[in-house]
């Protein structure tokens, strides 16, 4: 398996320290006091009161650092009895010379009883030193000064308070240091093996430049090259239909590649669109491609992440969707002419040749041939939306007229179905800029909907007012410094509702709700896709509440 | 006048239009290649020409009518099951006076032609 993620930078204390003798419980500094003390002795800067009892004493700390260098330094024997050695070593001493002085050979034993065997060995430190000072009066019967007795082992218990409590903050400090080396390294593992486990799709990590650092199998099967041939080697633009990127550049108003492929994602945090990926084999992918800047520990800027899936399969099958689409609502076009046409040849009954009967059927025909028309003319739409061909005829209008107009519209029907229809609309005019027609289309659509899935006896109520966006999307009644102005159309039904569930789903194309299927509601699922498409190439939104059972609002909110 | 689709229904329902705005119908036929061979024999004052057509589309016999003198002055009226705004401009720009939208209402159709054989703009 490939390793995909990389090894991490050297240092930032991702490695695990190699424990190694610390100095304090070292008999070092024990072994070079001793060696001072010779010297002086020797020097005669000392005085030899019995020469057996020194001799002893300094045999006895050279035979402590001869212990403590054989065995293993973290052993009983290292870190308690050739420390208690050189105590012993140093109260021989001391009674072989009688010289106060010599009791400051007690710190370096002492220190190394604390720092190696924390509270314990601070007490065998302490009554250790109460030996040393007593020596010379228990083996040679000097007299040793009563202050002394106390001030030594006193000295030598604080001291050895304070090492043992620093050794035990240090050896704290290592184990968490431990811990979080080793935590650290089981994430970096997971997710090597979270990445490496993804087939499907492609992920790639680069570096602020574009080189690449991450390379999944996924990216492997996608793009045909081995990881080992890009880390580090290639750049991500590498993989990118030049001309693709050079019109991005352009649009974006860059020169550089690189940029024009993260520009948005570098304004907005994230960007999810689809890219060309060129594959070892020069097959060209249509990949949906998430791209996100990476930050460092420190969050400073460290590169770029790029998650593909391969799309091309899929973007083929919609055009081919949308090709058919548009060839069968054209085809559809041309019998329909001869329909409505010849029809209204004979409804134009100048001479009165028809009977009543004759002319309501034929007002059923022309009924329908209408709706064939509406559903062929939303099929073509659909299909222009999707190809992204669906472009507006820009002008001013006034939301009121097109409000008033859809109401209108849907009066015969809602009286035929027993729903009130009430219009609650300002007296001056609303004017955003846009296109009439889609706009009334949008407009009809919320209320012809609206009026079909309310059942006899409810409302639909149209209130169309003017508003303020604020930055955080919620609109105002009230004038607000800053905000953008808006307008704002909400549809409100008393009807069946749609199920929460279904609600992220209803501007699907042929999207049915089962409260529409459920209750019979004819219709084909594109009413809702083709208002949703025309309020955003307004650059409006269009928002929904609704529950089941009591019916539904649609928010239409237009910039003007 | 000159009526060119290659559906034989549409044909005979702008004849009819033809007859209803009282206007002359001089040649009906159902490609390009027979709509401008028609048009150069004929002169008429209006052709009305389906777009989508075997041989020569209507948005081709238009342009080729311009750019001959001898046809160049023949009103054309295009009928189209394209009702796109680009289709709408492809029409117009290919030199044609009025750009119809299948399906159409007969009498838009009959006003079109009235407008265009009398000379006004459709």
């Amino acid at each position: 398996m490939t390793a995909a993620v990389l090894s991490a930078a050297p240092g930032r204390g991702r490695r695990v320290p190699q424990p190694r003798v610390p100095t304090l419980e070292g008999l070092l500094p024990t072994a070079g006091s001793m060696a001072v003390a010779a010297v002086l002795l020797a020097a005669g800067a000392l005085p030899v009161l019995d020469l057996e009892l020194t001799l002893a004493g300094l045999l006895s700390a050279v035979a402590a650092g001869v212990l403590a260098r054989a065995v293993p330094s973290s052993s009983r024997a290292a870190r308690i009895v050739a420390p208690l050695a050189a105590v012993a070593g140093t109260a021989l001493v001391h009674a072989g010379t009688g010289a106060l002085v010599t009791l400051f050979l007690l710190m370096p034993p002492v220190v190394a009883l604390a720092s190696g065997a924390a509270r314990a060995g601070v007490l065998a430190g302490v009554l250790g030193s109460v030996v040393a000072t007593l020596a010379p009066a228990a083996l040679s019967g000097t007299p040793v000064p009563g202050a002394t007795v106390l001030l030594v082992p006193a000295v030598a218990g604080l001291t050895g308070l304070v090492v043992a409590d620093l050794g035990a903050r240090a050896r704290s400090r290592a184990e968490e240091l431990d811990v979080a080396s080793r935590m650290l390294s089981a994430r970096a593992q997971t997710m090597t093996s979270v990445i490496d486990a993804v087939t499907e799709q492609s992920i790639i990590g680069t570096d602020p430049d574009g080189t690449v650092r991450v390379w999944n199998p996924g990216a492997e099967k996608m793009l045909g090259v081995p990881r080992a041939a890009v880390v580090r080697a290639r750049s991500i633009v590498d993989f990118h239909v030049p001309e693709e990127l050079d019109a991005a550049a352009a649009e974006f108003g860059t020169a550089d590649r690189l940029a024009a492929l993260v520009h948005v994602a570098q304004q907005n945090g994230s960007d999810v669109r689809d890219w060309t990926y060129v594959a070892a084999d020069g097959q060209q992918r249509t990949v949906a491609v998430a791209i996100t800047p990476r930050t460092d520990d420190d969050g400073a800027h460290a590169g770029w992440n790029f998650v593909g899936t391969d799309m091309t399969e899929a973007r083929a099958t919609e055009r081919m969707k949308d090709q058919f689409v548009s060839l069968i609502s054209h085809e559809l076009r041309t019998p329909l002419s001869s329909i409505l046409g010849y029809l209204e040849l004979v409804l134009d009954d100048e001479e009165g040749t028809l009977s009543d009967e004759q002319r309501q059927f034929l007002g059923t025909v022309e009924r329908n041939a209408h709706r064939l028309q509406r559903l062929v003319g939303d099929l073509l739409f659909t299909a222009q939306v999707e190809a992204g061909r669906f472009t507006l005829q820009p002008g001013d209008v006034d939301l009121i007229g097109i409000v008033r107009a859809a109401e209108e519209t849907a009066r015969v029907t809602a009286a035929a179905g027993g729903v009130t229809l009430v219009l609650d609309v300002p007296e001056d005019e609303l004017v955003v800029p846009g296109d009439a027609v889609r706009l009334g289309q949008a407009c009809d659509n919320l209320v012809s909907n609206a009026v079909k899935f309310t059942p006899s006896g409810g409302t639909v109520t149209l209130s169309l007012r003017a508003g303020w966006r604020l930055p955080d999307g919620t609109v105002s009644d009230g004038e607000v410094l800053g905000a953008e102005p808006v307008a704002r159309l909400a549809v409100r039904d008393t009807g069946v509702g749609i199920p929460a569930g279904e609600q992220a789903e209803l501007f699907t194309r042929f999207f049915r709700a089962s409260t529409a299927r459920r209750n019979a509601v004819p219709g084909v699922g594109l009413g809702l896709t083709i208002t949703k498409a025309i309020t955003t190439a307004h650059g409006g939104t269009l928002d929904v509440v609704s529950a089941e059972g009591q019916g539904t609002t649609f928010t239409l909110t237009l910039p003007r | 006048m000159l009526v060119a689709d290659d559906e034989d229904d549409i044909r005979a329902l702008v004849g009819v239009a033809v007859r209803r705005a009282g206007c002359v119908l001089a040649a009906s036929v159902a490609d390009g290649e027979s709509a401008l061979a028609s048009a150069r024999a004929e002169l008429p004052d209006l052709a009305v020409l389906d777009v989508s057509m075997p041989g020569r589309t209507g948005l081709e016999v238009c342009a080729a009518l311009r750019e001959d003198p001898a046809t160049a002055g023949i009103r054309v009226l295009l009928l189209s099951a394209g009702a796109s705004p680009d289709d709408v401009a492809r029409g117009l720009a290919a030199g044609a006076d009025a750009y119809l939208p299948k399906p159409f209402a007969v009498a838009d159709l009959v006003g079109g032609i009235r407008a265009l054989s009398t000379g006004q703009p459709a």
